[in-house]
C-alpha cells in the first residue's frame, strides 16, 4: 500500500470519528430537555430529601439542625416499629403468595393448550389495569359488615365468623393483604406463562427420555428457567408492599388503631398532615433505602445461581 | 401425552381463579346498578340513575376534566421526551454517555414517596402546588427514566441500514428520527402511550399531596374524598368508580395485547 493511500484511509477515518463526536453532541442536544426536567423533579430533590433528614422541621418555621436524631430516634417509635412490622405480612401476602400461585397455576396450564386462553388472560390481568382507588374501594365494599364476604360466610352457614373485616385488630392486615393477592397473582401468572413458552421443547422432551416424573420436570426444568421472571415479579410486589398507600389511606386509614399503618401512611402524615418533615424524609430514606437493598439483593441472587 | 382429566382439570383451575378474580369486580358492577342504597342487590329495577347521580353529586365532570387535562398533557409530553433522548442514546450516541445512562435509570428505582416532600416543600414556595402545570411537570420529569429506557431499546433494534440510507439521501438528524424512525417504532410508541396514560390516570399519590383545592383535583383523589362522604349511598359509590375506571378500562379493551406485554416489559418501573 502507498504512502499516499495510508495518509487517505487515515483522512477519512478521521472524518468519520469527527463526525460521530459531532452526533454525540447532536445527542447531548437531543436528551436536553428529559435530563433538565428529570434532575430538577427527581435528583436534585432526591438529594434535598436525605439533606431534609437531618433536620427539625415543621414546614413553616426555621429548621434546626438534629444531625441524625430523625433516625436514632426509629427504634423509640412504636409506630415505625408496627409500620415496618405490618410491611412483613404484605410482603408475604403481596409477594410471595401470588407468586407461588402464579408458578403453580402457571406450570399447569402450561401443559395443555386451553381454548380461548386470551379471555381469560385479559380477565386476570385486569386488576393491574383498574386504578388503585377503585380497587381499594371495590374491597371495602366487599369486606363491609354487611357485605358479600359476609353474606356468603352467613348463606353458607359459617355466621359465626362474619365480622367487620377492615375493623377488626386481628383481621384488618391480612384482609388488606387478601387484596394484593386477588391484585398480583394473575399478572405473575401472564408473567410466568409467557417465560415457559420460551423454554425450549427439547428440553422437556430429554428429560422424559431419560424418565423424569413430572414434579422433576417442575424442579429441574422449569423452575430455574423462571428466575429472571421470578425477580421482576418479586422486586415489583415487595418493593410495591413497602409503599403501600393508596389502599391503606382509602380503606382504613391506618386503623383500627395502629393495625393498618405502613411506612408511606405514616410518611405520608409526618410530611403533611402533622408536619414533622425531618422525620418524615428520615422515614423516606429509609424506605428507598430497603428498596434499592431488596431490587440488588433480589438480581444478585438470581444471578448468582446462574453460575 | 395429556390425559383428559388433565385436559378438564386444567379449565376448572382457570376458569376458578377466573372466577375468584372477577367476582369482587361483578359484584361491584350489579351493585352500582341497585336502587338499593345500602349496597344490597336488588334487580327489580335497575338504576342507571345511579350513575347520574354520582356525576352530579361527586363533581365528576369538573374532576374528570382536571384528570383529562393532566393525563393527555402529561402522555403527549412524556412521549415527545422519551423520543428523542432514546433517539439520543439508541442512535446518536450522548457525550458523557457511560454516566449519565446509568443516572437515568436509577430514576426507575427511586420510589415518587422519597422525592416528593421536597418537591412539595418547592413547588409551595414558588406557587406551583394546586396547579396542574405543576403536577404535569412532576410527572413529566418522573416519566423520562422509563421512557428513555424503552425508546432506546426501541431504536437499537431498527436496522441501522434505514438510518444510513436516510443520511444518504440527505435527512438531517431532526427529518430522520420524525419521519422516519418514529413511523417504524409505531408499536412501541402506541404501548408507551398507553402505559403512561394508565400511570398517569390512576395516579391517586401525587394528585392528593399537590392538588389540595376540592376545585382543582383529579377523578382519582375526587372520588375518595366522595366515597368518604358516600359511606351509606353503595350503589352512588360503585357508579362514581366505574366512571372514574372506565377510560382506562376502555384502552384496555381495545389494546390488551399492547397492554399486557407492555406492563410486563415495563415491570421494571414502579
Amino acid at each position: 500500500m502507498s504512502v499516499l493511500a495510508i495518509g487517505r484511509t487515515r483522512a477519512r477515518t478521521r472524518t468519520v470519528s469527527r463526525q460521530a463526536r459531532k452526533r454525540r453532541w447532536i445527542g447531548l442536544l437531543f436528551l436536553s430537555p428529559a435530563l433538565l426536567l428529570y434532575g430538577v423533579i427527581v435528583l436534585v430533590p432526591l438529594l434535598q430529601t436525605v439533606n431534609y433528614s437531618f433536620y427539625k422541621w415543621d414546614g413553616v418555621s426555621e429548621p434546626t439542625w438534629v444531625g441524625l436524631r430523625n433516625y436514632l430516634e426509629f427504634g423509640r417509635d412504636p409506630r415505625m416499629y408496627a409500620a415496618f412490622g405490618h410491611v412483613l405480612v404484605l410482603i408475604l401476602m403481596f409477594g410471595l403468595i401470588p407468586l407461588g400461585l402464579g408458578l403453580i397455576s402457571a406450570a399447569l396450564l402450561s401443559r395443555a393448550k386451553i381454548r380461548g386462553e386470551g379471555i381469560y388472560r385479559w380477565f386476570l390481568f385486569l386488576p393491574q389495569v383498574l386504578t388503585s382507588v377503585v380497587v381499594a374501594i371495590i374491597w371495602k365494599r366487599i369486606y363491609a359488615p354487611d357485605g358479600p364476604l359476609n353474606s356468603i360466610l352467613r348463606g353458607i352457614g359459617l355466621g359465626h365468623l362474619t365480622r367487620n373485616w377492615l375493623g377488626d385488630f386481628t383481621w384488618a392486615l391480612p384482609s388488606l393483604g387478601m387484596i394484593g393477592v386477588w391484585g398480583g397473582f394473575g399478572f405473575t401468572m401472564v408473567l410466568f406463562l409467557a417465560g415457559i413458552l420460551a423454554i425450549p421443547d427439547e428440553l422437556y422432551e430429554a428429560a422424559r427420555l431419560d424418565g423424569s416424573t413430572r414434579w422433576q420436570e417442575f424442579w429441574l426444568i422449569t423452575l430455574p428457567s423462571l428466575r429472571g421472571q421470578m425477580a421482576i415479579a418479586l422486586t415489583l410486589t415487595i418493593t410495591g408492599a413497602l409503599r403501600t398507600f393508596d389502599m391503606v389511606y382509602i380503606t382504613t386509614q391506618g386503623g383500627p388503631g395502629t393495625a393498618t399503618t405502613t411506612p408511606a401512611l405514616l410518611l405520608y402524615q409526618l410530611a403533611f398532615v402533622n408536619p414533622d418533615v425531618g422525620r418524615a424524609s428520615a422515614t423516606g430514606v429509609v424506605l428507598a433505602v430497603l428498596c434499592l437493598g431488596i431490587a440488588v439483593g433480589i438480581t444478585r441472587i438470581m444471578e448468582s445461581k446462574d453460575r | 401425552m395429556i390425559s383428559r382429566f388433565e385436559r378438564v382439570s386444567n379449565y376448572v383451575i382457570v376458569i376458578a381463579l377466573t372466577v375468584g378474580v372477577l367476582f369482587p369486580v361483578a359484584w361491584f358492577v350489579l351493585t352500582s346498578l341497585s336502587p338499593n342504597t345500602s349496597g344490597a342487590l336488588d334487580f327489580s329495577n335497575i338504576a342507571w340513575s345511579n350513575f347520574s347521580a354520582a356525576w352530579h353529586d361527586g363533581n365528576l365532570a369538573h374532576s374528570m376534566y382536571a384528570s383529562l387535562v393532566i393525563t393527555v398533557s402529561a402522555v403527549v409530553g412524556q412521549t415527545v421526551l422519551a423520543i428523542m433522548s432514546g433517539y439520543a442514546f439508541g442512535v446518536l450516541g450522548v457525550v458523557g454517555e457511560r454516566f449519565l445512562f446509568p443516572v437515568i435509570l436509577l430514576g426507575m428505582m427511586v420510589s415518587t414517596e422519597v422525592i416528593v416532600i421536597p418537591l412539595y416543600y418547592e413547588f409551595q414556595r414558588i406557587g406551583l402546588t394546586n396547579s396542574w402545570l405543576g403536577l404535569v411537570i412532576i410527572q413529566l420529569g418522573m416519566g423520562v427514566p422509563f421512557g428513555t429506557y424503552w425508546m432506546r431499546a426501541t431504536f437499537r433494534s431498527l436496522p441501522r441500514s434505514v438510518m444510513d440510507s436516510a443520511a444518504v439521501d440527505g435527512a438531517g438528524v431532526w427529518s430522520t428520527l420524525w419521519r422516519i424512525l418514529v413511523p417504524m417504532a409505531r408499536p412501541a410508541v402506541l404501548t408507551l402511550v398507553l402505559l403512561s396514560f394508565m400511570w398517569t390516570w390512576n395516579d391517586f399519590f401525587l394528585s392528593l399531596i399537590f392538588l389540595g383545592d376540592p376545585d382543582k383535583q383529579t377523578a382519582t383523589v375526587a372520588l375518595g374524598a366522595f366515597q368518604g362522604r358516600h359511606v351509606l349511598q353503595v350503589n352512588l359509590m360503585a357508579a362514581g368508580s366505574l366512571i372514574v375506571s372506565l377510560p382506562v378500562v376502555a384502552l384496555y379493551l381495545f389494546f390488551q395485547r399492547e397492554f399486557i406485554s407492555g406492563v410486563m416489559a415495563g415491570a421494571v418501573k414502579e
